[in-house]
């Protein structure tokens, strides 16, 4: 009788632990992200070039604060800067330049460009973002971040860059 | 090798104690921090688009980025991850110090933890220098000159103006009171680089701080400190607050003994990880800004 008791609960406590051991191994429910994530950590894979141009070279194309607007520089990476346009305190738009060098799906969308700004070639990209393309490989971009930035606000700081000398740095 | 930045953001727990007391703190800064937990979530929060494509290109933007270590998103990670599991080890330490003093047969306890009140100002002192060396790891360093920097700096909303909130309150009112900017200034001069070596915070991340030797590093935790200093002055005294008053509201979401300031003090840094928490916020945040900006 006793065997037996020790046999059941030795049994049920194997059976308890080989559950919870499976459903603890279970896999993860796949995410739209896995792929991204499986070759960004493959040995060598690199989010940004070595050849890639500092983002301290393009602060001084942005356009500066004006017109009640106020210019806070927010990021500078390698390959990226960035700077937000606040207007009595509140976030407004985000302005940013980068190097399609490490992005080349970015410098691809151009192609299908029908408009331009300051003759250079201009996409419209989502709901919120405005992008030219500066010498083949700077991208240049206005998002907006307030219902009352409109596509036409950004297409008009979008001019404000110093583009001419952007399109010089190589 | 480090989660992926989607299940950590997606993981982020939604109601717990650290959540409520963030809440807590909403009277300090009204309506600035909403609790924004899933990466999808947060994609489509901080750049208002809902097209499918484009969400799916800044996601796995997002996640190359922070895979890329060379970039410092991971080295970030760390650091907040880093000073709030210290902070644990801390909390409990302080806790088993504070029951030594009033309970006689623990007293023994006393003599092997730190004082409270050094070992809490060592701990405010580090997460200054940790969300400094974090925001340069996250952001670079912004602009062309000192006054840019600052100007970043000084741009702080939502889920980092919660951090620097809550350290402010918990970590400063709550356990050092409401002297605490000039008593961790007047702490941080007395010290000595021996009195650093001997803390678990300062060992784990020492090799991120300026300064050469532990001499240098001190020196710079403690002008680091000084330039917070006013910041963090103003932040108290324009909205009045008191130890008093941060316990008061945390006692609305959360139950402590809000006549034991040290106890509660205590426990928040043994039972809550708000630098992390806030501190997987800011880094989503960040690099989604700068996915969508790249694509």
């Amino acid at each position: 009788m006793v065997k037996s008791l020790r046999k059941l609960v030795t049994v049920g406590l194997l059976s308890l632990l080989l559950f919870v051991g499976i459903t603890a191994c279970s896999p993860q429910p796949p995410s739209r992200f896995d792929q991204a994530q499986q070759e960004s950590t493959q040995k060598g894979a690199k989010a940004v070039a070595k050849k890639s141009e500092q983002g301290s070279s393009f602060n001084k194309f942005f356009p500066k604060s004006g017109n009640g607007y106020d210019r806070v520089y927010t990021q500078e990476k390698k390959g990226f800067a960035e700077a937000k346009l606040k207007k009595d305190g509140k976030d407004m738009a985000m302005m940013a330049i980068s190097d399609t060098i490490n992005t080349p799906s970015a410098a691809a969308k151009f192609e299908k460009s029908t408009t331009k700004i300051e003759g250079f070639p201009a996409v419209q990209q989502g709901a919120t973002a405005t992008a030219l393309l500066v010498g083949d490989r700077f991208q240049v971009k206005v998002l907006s971040r307030s219902p009352d930035f409109t596509e036409n606000d950004r297409a008009t700081w979008l001019a404000k860059f110093d583009l001419k000398g952007l399109a010089k740095l190589k | 090798m480090s989660q992926s930045i989607f299940k950590l953001v997606d993981e982020l727990p939604k109601d717990n104690l650290t959540v409520k007391s963030l809440q807590a703190l909403d009277f300090v800064i009204p309506c600035e921090w909403k609790n924004l937990v899933g990466f999808e979530n947060t994609i489509r929060t901080v750049t208002g688009e809902t097209d499918e494509d484009m969400i799916q290109q800044i996601g796995d933007r997002a996640v190359y980025l922070f895979n890329d270590k060379s970039q410092g998103y991971q080295t970030a990670l760390w650091l907040y991850q880093t000073i709030d599991s210290a902070g644990s080890a801390l909390g409990t330490a302080a806790l088993a110090n504070k029951i030594g003093e009033n309970v006689g047969f623990l007293s023994f306890l006393e003599n092997i933890t730190p004082k409270a009140d050094k070992a809490q100002s060592i701990d405010l002192s580090l997460k200054v220098i940790v969300e400094l060396l974090a925001f340069c790891q996250i952001n670079g360093l912004p602009g062309d000159s000192i006054g840019d920097f600052l100007g970043a700096l000084g741009d702080y909303g939502g889920e980092s103006l919660m951090r620097m909130a809550a350290l402010v309150c918990f970590d400063g009112l709550l356990p050092l009171g409401p002297d605490f900017i000039l008593s961790v200034g007047d702490r941080l001069g007395q010290m000595q680089p021996s009195d650093l070596k001997e803390n678990q915070a300062f060992n784990k991340i020492s090799d991120f701080i300026p300064g050469g030797n532990p001499a240098g590093k001190l020196s710079f935790i403690g002008e680091s400190f000084g330039s917070v200093s006013s910041w963090m002055g103003n932040f108290v005294g324009d909205r009045g607050l008191t130890p008093q008053l941060v316990a008061h509201n945390l006692s609305k979401y959360v139950e402590i003994a809000d006549d034991k300031l040290d106890y509660v003090a205590a426990f928040l840094d043994m039972s809550t990880n708000y630098y992390e928490h806030t501190g997987i916020q800011t880094l989503a945040h960040r690099l989604i800004e700068r996915a969508v900006a790249e694509i």
